[in-house]
């Protein structure tokens, strides 16, 4: 009656390569969607600090209606409802050109530029007023001080929230494979398939996944220790965790 | 970090193994609680889907219910009430190793593969594969999808196929039904490919039936039967005696008729030879 495991089905057969595939398609994926992001979410962070306030509006607008709709509706909605819309060579040229690869892209990119946003937000609302007021007075323009000072400054205070939201985005791109894009957790679902072996492969998924983002945790923790910035943010002390 | 790794994997060892070290046999199981748990579809017509007055039923729910459970209920001695849950190609056999259900009855097509992780009943039903097409498609089956876009479901024995025989078909794959079908009528493909029987029924259930046809000769061998854990031959025994007894009576054949019968919403006459080989598998009592 009990299952019997046979690990041997993850590096017999194509499957070593299939998963190897999903992890190349997952960083793919997770890479451009998070540009992406982080593209979306600065300048919509940054907008809804102004003192504009239709600018502010837009990007409160932005924000709310991306982040408050679950990731697999807008999988279905970049996928199903907007190619209609599209001119019919345009979209003829985009399903035979993986457009479910773009629509994954484009639904990740703009949820997590949303959710981006607000940790880039309360990056810069941390940031003393006066910092602000003092670009200002050297002669640089609103946008000058965004760019050359206020910006900068957030961007090194916010590594660490932000690198959890960069590690939601890569193990969100499994959502992807509700429209049938080939990325890591589709492979291992192709594994089962084969050899009907799902502990098997639903381990190799988990331990690929948990590798990667160990990866990135530790690269972004080497990051925050190098940028940060003295009496702004305390350096991490030896034997805190 | 190595000690926590380590933690990690305890923990994964210790989650995957306790709900599959159960000494109870499924018969000891299903007497202690009084249930039968079943494995089924709800999107899966006219084999086990959620009707217009929102039922769950279908014709391998019907085997169940009606052809299995007597005789399980007759053996435990007492009365036996089925409880359905959702499975899908990929959570099934999860689901029968970890105990969650007793017994697979939607449309799992027995494999020499699956054979491996899990013990099939015979074979209740047979079919293969074929296309589901726009009216005036220029798709007429296997031989003509080469660089064409083409929809499956994943974990299914089809896309298999046309990966390994059609490696230039760019196959697009989708959890389940709905979702294929929804690219199909949008473009995102130009033919979906599922067992032949399940087209039908998807036909069927479409908003205007007449605007899809299904299409090629049958490019797969798909005998559905029910699956069951591992090395459990009381229980297997007693859902095949079941199901014998349903084709020897002919219990079996007026379900056949409610559900795939020329008054059906999915009219599929049997084959001769299908019917011979489904009476050729009942042994002599």
């Amino acid at each position: 009656m009990t299952y019997r495991f046979d690990w041997s089905v993850l590096w017999s057969g194509q499957s070593g390569l299939w998963l190897l595939h999903g992890l190349v398609t997952t960083i793919e994926i997770s890479v451009i969607a998070w540009l992406l992001a982080v593209i979306l979410g600065i300048v919509s962070g940054a907008l809804r600090t102004v003192s504009f306030v239709p600018l502010r509006w837009l990007a409160s607008a932005y924000v709310e209606f991306f982040r408050n709709v679950p990731l697999l509706v807008w999988m279905f909605f970049w996928y199903f409802a907007v190619p209609p819309l599209l001119p019919q060579p345009l979209q003829d040229w985009l399903f035979d050109h993986g457009a479910e690869f773009w629509a994954g892209f484009v639904a990740l990119g703009v949820y997590h530029g949303a959710r981006l946003s607000e940790v880039i937000r309360s990056g810069i609302q941390s940031i003393p007023k006066t910092q602000f007021e003092a670009a200002v007075s050297t002669g640089l323009t609103v946008a000058q001080a965004y760019r050359l000072i206020i910006i900068p400054i957030a961007l090194r205070l916010i590594i660490p929230p932000a690198t959890n939201e960069s590690l939601n985005l890569i193990k969100n791109s499994s959502v992807a494979l509700t429209i049938g894009v080939a990325e890591l957790t589709f492979q291992t679902r192709q594994i089962e398939t084969y050899t009907a072996k799902a502990f098997e492969a639903l381990t190799a998924g988990t331990l690929i996944y948990l590798l990667l983002c160990l990866t990135i945790a530790t690269v972004m923790s080497q990051l925050e220790k190098r940028f940060a910035i003295p009496g702004m943010i305390a350096k991490r002390q030896v034997g805190e965790f | 970090m190595k000690r926590s790794l380590l933690f990690f994997a305890t923990l994964v060892a210790v989650a995957v193994n306790i709900p599959l070290a159960s000494a109870e046999t499924t018969l000891e199981k299903i007497s202690r609680t009084g249930a039968l748990t079943i494995g089924t579809r709800t999107g899966s017509p006219p084999f086990a889907f959620v009707n217009k007055n929102n039922e769950w039923v279908g014709f391998s729910i019907d085997l169940v219910e009606q052809a299995i459970l007597p005789v399980i209920a007759k053996k435990a001695g007492k009365e036996i009430k089925v409880e359905k849950k959702e499975s899908t190609p990929q959570t099934r056999i999860p689901l029968l190793t970890s105990n969650a259900v007793d017994l697979i009855a939607e449309t799992m097509t027995d494999t020499q593969s699956r054979r491996d992780s899990v013990d099939f009943s015979l074979t209740f039903f047979a079919t293969g594969a074929q296309f589901l097409v726009k009216k005036g498609s220029p798709i007429k089956g296997l031989q003509s999808i080469a660089g064409r876009r083409v929809a499956a479901q994943q974990g299914s024995t089809n896309a298999r196929i046309i990966r390994d025989q059609v490696p230039n078909a760019k196959l697009l794959e989708f959890p389940d039904q709905p979702a294929a079908f929804q690219a199909l009528v949008q473009g995102q493909v130009q033919a979906y490919t599922n067992d032949g029987i399940q087209l039908a029924g998807l036909k069927a259930k479409a908003p205007k039936p007449d605007e899809w046809v299904v299409v090629g000769e049958f490019f797969s061998y798909e005998p559905y039967g029910m699956a069951m854990r591992k090395n459990d031959s009381d229980f297997r025994q007693i859902v095949n005696v079941g199901l014998m007894d349903a084709i020897a009576s002919g219990k079996y054949f007026e379900l056949y008729d409610k559900w795939f019968g020329p008054k059906s919403d999915v009219p599929y006459p049997l084959a001769p030879e299908t019917k011979r080989f489904l009476q050729m598998q009942v042994v002599p009592k």
